[in-house]
C-alpha cells in the first residue's frame, strides 16, 4: 500500500434533496487506520460511506482521496441492497471481486480460479462454489461478500453494517478478516452498532449524529457522555427547515 | 322572459339556423357509407344532392371506426345510403349513437346475394355456362371445378358459412340495381327533383351498360383457362361470376381475419397446379402476403386492383366507372401477357 | 401421416415456411435473452409498455411512406428510443420511478401517434399493417431480423457483467464502475430494437410474448443465469417451430399460434419446472440429509 494522507473530509455536507444527512463534517481518516463509524439511526453513517465511495455528490464541501481514486475503494453495501433471488452461483458472485482488475468486459485468467478458491477458503465457504446464492443463509451470504472484498484487493475498504443479524461465530470469523486487512495496512471504515465490539477491535471511531459528535481513538470517543449527546442531537426530519446559515459566512 | 332577452335569444337561434335552412333549400343532405356508393349517389343526384362520404378513398369499410364528426353528419342527414349485406358492420351503432332520423337506404336491396355456402354451386354454373359459350372443352370445366372446390375448402376454417358476400357492387348488373334504388330513394325524399333524378339515372345507366360491354369484350380476349386470379381478400366474387373469372384469396371475404400457414400453403399449391398467371393486390389491404405468395408460386405480380374503395379523384380509379375500367385493364394486361 | 410429413415436409415444400422459420428463430434468439434480463430486473411489463410506445411510431412511418420497411422500422425505433430515454432520464433525475415515468411516456406516445394518424385521415385499418405477418417475410425483413439478433447477442455479451450486476447488486456496480447508466440505456435500446424487429414478423404486441414467455419459462428450470439464457433462447426457437407447424396443419393464424406454443411451454414449466414448479411443491419428495 502506498503511503497517503488518507481520506480528507473538508467541511462536507451530504444529503438528499437539500436536506443534509451529514452536516459540515471535517477531518481525516488516516491511511491504514481501522475506523468505526457509530451513531444512532439516521445519523448519516451510510450516507457518509456513499459519499466517500462517490455514489453521492456532496451538497457542499469536498472529499479528498489523496492519490487514490474511486477504483481503489471496495464497498460493501447493506445486505438489503442485494437481490438474493438472482439466479447466480456463489462462485460467480465472488468472481465479481476480480472485475476491477479485468474491467467489466475483460476475460478471466487461469490464476483467477485459484484466487477465487483461496478467497472462498478464507471465509470458510470451500465447497459452496456451485450453490445458488438464493440458498445461502444470511451469514453465508455475508461470508461470500467478504470473499468478494478479498479479491477486490483494495487499499480502502468500506463496510456498511457488515455484522447485522449475524451469529457470533460468523462475526468473529469476519472480524479476523478485518484484522488481517488492518495488518496489511489497508484503510478500513466500518459502520457498526455494537459499541463493545468497536471498543475491542477498532483503533478509531467517529461518532456521528448528522454533525460529528466526537472523532478520535475509539476508547476516547465512545464515552457515556458522548453517546448521550449523540442521542439528543439527532432530530426529526423538518420539511420546513431553514437554509443553513453556516455556508453564508 | 324580458323582451330584450327574447330578442337576443331569437337572434342567436336564427343565426344558428339560417345556414342550415339555406342549405336545405339548395341541396338534399345525404350520407354514403363508402366512396364507391358516394360516387353513384353523386351521379344520380347531380346538382340537387350533397353527399358526404364516411369511409373515404383508400379506406377499408370492413373495419372503419367512425369519428364524432361522422356521427354529427349522420345526425343531420336526410338520407343515409349503405351497401348492406353486412358490409358496414359499424353502421348500426353509429346511427343509434348519433340519434339520426335519416332514412336508411340499402343500395343492394334486390340484389341476389352470393352466399359463401352457395359459392361452389355458383362458380360451377358460371364456369360451365361460360365454357359452353366460349366453346371450350371439358378440360376447362374440370379446371374450374377444382379451383372452386379448393376455394370453398380454404374457407372452411377461416369463415362462417351462410354469410353473404357484401361486395355486390363489383358487378355492373348489381351496380344498376344500386342506381335504381338510389334514384327511387332520392325521388321519395325530394319529389321536386323527380325529373332531374330520372334523367341522371338514365344517363348513368347507359354509361354503365357501355362499361359492362367493354368489360365483356376485354374478358372474351382472355383465354378461359387463364381467368384465375389471386387477390388478397375475397372481394371479387360478383365480378368473377358476371365476367367468368375465378378469384382466390388467402384472407377470405373480409379483411379482418389473419391468414394461417395452411391457407397460404393451400393457395400456393393451387396456383402451381392451376398454373395461375398472376396475383393482384388491392388498394385497401396489406400487400406483403400477396407478394410472398407471388415469389413462392411463380405467379407474377399483376398490379393493384380496386376492390372496396375508390382512389383519390385524380388517381386511376377516381369513380365507380373508372374503377371497372382500371381493374379490367389491369387484369387483361397481366393475363394476356 | 409420416413424421416427415408432419414435421419437415411443410418447410421443405414451401419457401414461405422456411422464411417464417428462419425469421422466428432469429427473433427468438435475440428477444429471449433480452426478456431474461427484463424479467430479472423486475421489468417484465416494460416490454409491453415499450411495444405500445413503438406502435404509433411505426404507424406514422406507414402513413408517411406507405408499407415501407425502413420507414416503419425507423418510425418505431425513434418512438421507442425517445420513450425509453425520457423515462430513464426522468427516473434518474426526478422523484418518479422508472415504471411510473415509462407508463406516462408510452401513453403520451400512444396518444400522439393516434392523433397524427387521425390527422392524416386515412381509414386503412392500421391494425392490419401493425400486425406483421410471419408468413410474408421478404429478404429485406429477414436480413433486418438476422441483423437485430446478431447485434443483440454481441451487445449482450459485451454488457453482460454490468447488466448482471445492475440487476443483483447495483450498489456494488456503482462502486466499481460508472458503466451502470450507459449500460442501462444500451439495454433499453436492445429492448426497442427487438420489439421493432418483432413488429415485422409478429406485430409488436405479440413480439413481447416471444420476449417474455420463454424467459419466464426458463427461470422455472434453473438457478443459473447462463443456463437460463440458453434455455430461453431454445424455448423461443421451439415455440417458433411448433407454432408454424400448428398453423400449417390445423389452419390457425400463425402469429398467435407461435405465441400460444410459447404459452404452452410456460404452462408446462409452471407445473413441472425444477425450480419452483407446482408439481415440486405438492408432490412429496423425501428431503436430503444435508
Amino acid at each position: 500500500m502506498s503511503a497517503t494522507s488518507g481520506i480528507l473530509l473538508d467541511d462536507v455536507t451530504l444529503g438528499y434533496a437539500r436536506h443534509p444527512a451529514v452536516h459540515h463534517l471535517s477531518g481525516a481518516i488516516g491511511s491504514g487506520s481501522l475506523t468505526a463509524v457509530v451513531g444512532p439511526n439516521g445519523a448519516g453513517k451510510s450516507t457518509l460511506l456513499k459519499g466517500i465511495v462517490g455514489m453521492l455528490k456532496p451538497l457542499s464541501g469536498s472529499i479528498g482521496l489523496g492519490n487514490l481514486t474511486r477504483r481503489d475503494i471496495a464497498y460493501l453495501p447493506q445486505a438489503a441492497e442485494i437481490d438474493r433471488s438472482f439466479p447466480m452461483a456463489v462462485y460467480d458472485l465472488v468472481a465479481m471481486g476480480l472485475w476491477k482488475r479485468h474491467g467489466l468486459f475483460g476475460g478471466m485468467g487461469r490464476g483467477d480460479s485459484q484466487r477465487i478458491g483461496d478467497a472462498l477458503g478464507a471465509v470458510g465457504l470451500t465447497g459452496f462454489e456451485n450453490r445458488p446464492i438464493g440458498t445461502l443463509s444470511g451469514g453465508q451470504t455475508q461470508r461470500a461478500l467478504f470473499a468478494r472484498l478479498l479479491l477486490q484487493n483494495a487499499p480502502v475498504i468500506l463496510l456498511d453494517e457488515p455484522f447485522n443479524a449475524l451469529d457470533t461465530r460468523t462475526v468473529s470469523d469476519l472480524l479476523d478478516i478485518i484484522r488481517r486487512w488492518h495488518g496489511e495496512q489497508r484503510t478500513v471504515i466500518a459502520v457498526l452498532h455494537d459499541m463493545d465490539l468497536v471498543r475491542a477491535h477498532f483503533t478509531d471511531a467517529l461518532l456521528l449524529a448528522r454533525s460529528p459528535v466526537a472523532w478520535g481513538p475509539a476508547h476516547e470517543v465512545l464515552t457515556a457522555e458522548n453517546l448521550f449527546k449523540a442521542r439528543h442531537m439527532i432530530e426529526a426530519f423538518d420539511p420546513e427547515a431553514a437554509i443553513c446559515s453556516r455556508d453564508a459566512a | 322572459m324580458t323582451l330584450k332577452r327574447y330578442v337576443i335569444t331569437s337572434l342567436i337561434l336564427a343565426a344558428g339556423l339560417l345556414p342550415d335552412v339555406a342549405q336545405a333549400q339548395e341541396k338534399l343532405s345525404t350520407i354514403a357509407s363508402f366512396s364507391i356508393l358516394a360516387d353513384i349517389v353523386e351521379n344520380v343526384g347531380g346538382e340537387r344532392v350533397e353527399v358526404r362520404t364516411l369511409v373515404g378513398p383508400g379506406g377499408d369499410a370492413h373495419v372503419y371506426t367512425p369519428t364524432p364528426a361522422d356521427a354529427k353528419a349522420v345526425a343531420g342527414a336526410k338520407l343515409l345510403f349503405v351497401n348492406g349485406l353486412g358490409f358496414e358492420g359499424w353502421m348500426e351503432r353509429l346511427v343509434e349513437a348519433s340519434g339520426s332520423k335519416a332514412q336508411i337506404v340499402t343500395a343492394s336491396e334486390g340484389v341476389t346475394p352470393r352466399s359463401m355456402e352457395e359459392e361452389e354451386g355458383h362458380d360451377h354454373e358460371g364456369e360451365k355456362g361460360h365454357d359452353h359459350e366460349a366453346g371450350h372443352g371439358d378440360k376447362g370445366h374440370d379446371h374450374g371445378h377444382e379451383v372452386a372446390e379448393g376455394k370453398a375448402h380454404g374457407h372452411d376454417d377461416a369463415h362462417d358459412h351462410g354469410e353473404n358476400d357484401p361486395h355486390a357492387f363489383q358487378s355492373i348488373a348489381n351496380g344498376k340495381i344500386y342506381v335504381g334504388n338510389i334514384r327511387d330513394a332520392l325521388i321519395a325524399a325530394d319529389p321536386a327533383g323527380k325529373a332531374e333524378y330520372e334523367a341522371n339515372a338514365t344517363a348513368y345507366l347507359a354509361k354503365l351498360d357501355e362499361v359492362d360491354a367493354q368489360i365483356r369484350a376485354a374478358a372474351e380476349k382472355i383465354p378461359a383457362t387463364d381467368r384465375k386470379i389471386i387477390t388478397s381478400h375475397d372481394a371479387f366474387g360478383y365480378f368473377g361470376e358476371a365476367y367468368g373469372f375465378t378469384f382466390l384469396a388467402p384472407q377470405g371475404v373480409s379483411t379482418d381475419a389473419e391468414a394461417s400457414a395452411k391457407d397460404v400453403a393451400t393457395l400456393v399449391k393451387q396456383i402451381r397446379k392451376e398454373k395461375v398467371k398472376a396475383v393482384f393486390v388491392e388498394n385497401v389491404t396489406d400487400k406483403r402476403l400477396i407478394q410472398q405468395i407471388s415469389r413462392e408460386s411463380g405467379a407474377e405480380m399483376g398490379g393493384e386492383l380496386y376492390s372496396d374503395a375508390l382512389s383519390a379523384k385524380d388517381g386511376p380509379a377516381g369513380t365507380y366507372i373508372d374503377l371497372f375500367r382500371h381493374n379490367i385493364k389491369t387484369l387483361s394486361a397481366a393475363l394476356t401477357r | 401421416m409420416s413424421p416427415y410429413d408432419l414435421l419437415i415436409a411443410p418447410f421443405a415444400e414451401f419457401d414461405f415456411m422456411k422464411r417464417a422459420l428462419v425469421g422466428s428463430f432469429a427473433l427468438a434468439m435475440g428477444a429471449a435473452p433480452v426478456g431474461v434480463f427484463l424479467m430479472l430486473r423486475r421489468m417484465s411489463l416494460t416490454g409491453d409498455a415499450m411495444a405500445h410506445a413503438i406502435l404509433p411510431g411505426a404507424a406514422v412511418g406507414y402513413l408517411v411512406a406507405g408499407l415501407s420497411l425502413p420507414a416503419m422500422t425507423l418510425g418505431g425505433l425513434i418512438a421507442g428510443v425517445t420513450v425509453a430515454v425520457l423515462a430513464g432520464l426522468v427516473a434518474r433525475f426526478t422523484a418518479l420511478k422508472e415504471d411510473a415515468s415509462l407508463a406516462a411516456f408510452y401513453l403520451l406516445s400512444l396518444a400522439v401517434g393516434v392523433m397524427l394518424v387521425s390527422l392524416r385521415g386515412s381509414n386503412v385499418d392500421l391494425l392490419h399493417v401493425l400486425f406483421g405477418t410471419v408468413l410474408a417475410l421478404d429478404d429485406a425483413t429477414l436480413i433486418l431480423l438476422a441483423s437485430i439478433a446478431s447485434l443483440t447477442l454481441v451487445a449482450m455479451a459485451a454488457i453482460y457483467r454490468p447488466l448482471v450486476l445492475e440487476c443483483m447488486d447495483p450498489s456494488f456496480l456503482r462502486s466499481v464502475s460508472s458503466a451502470g447508466t450507459p449500460v442501462h440505456f444500451i439495454f433499453l435500446g436492445l429492448v426497442v430494437l427487438n420489439l421493432v424487429g418483432g413488429f415485422h414478423a409478429l406485430g409488436t404486441l405479440l413480439a413481447v410474448g416471444l420476449m417474455m414467455l420463454p424467459a419466464a419459462s426458463a427461470r422455472l428450470w434453473t438457478q443459473d443465469i447462463s443456463v437460463i439464457l440458453l434455455i430461453s433462447a431454445a424455448m423461443g426457437v421451439v415455440s417458433g417451430y411448433a407454432g408454424l407447424l400448428v398453423s400449417y396443419h390445423l389452419g390457425l393464424p400463425t402469429g398467435p399460434s407461435v405465441i400460444s406454443a410459447a404459452g404452452a411451454i410456460y404452462v408446462l414449466s409452471l407445473i413441472f419446472g425444477a425450480e419452483g414448479g407446482f408439481a415440486r411443491r405438492f408432490i412429496p419428495i423425501r428431503h436430503l440429509e444435508a
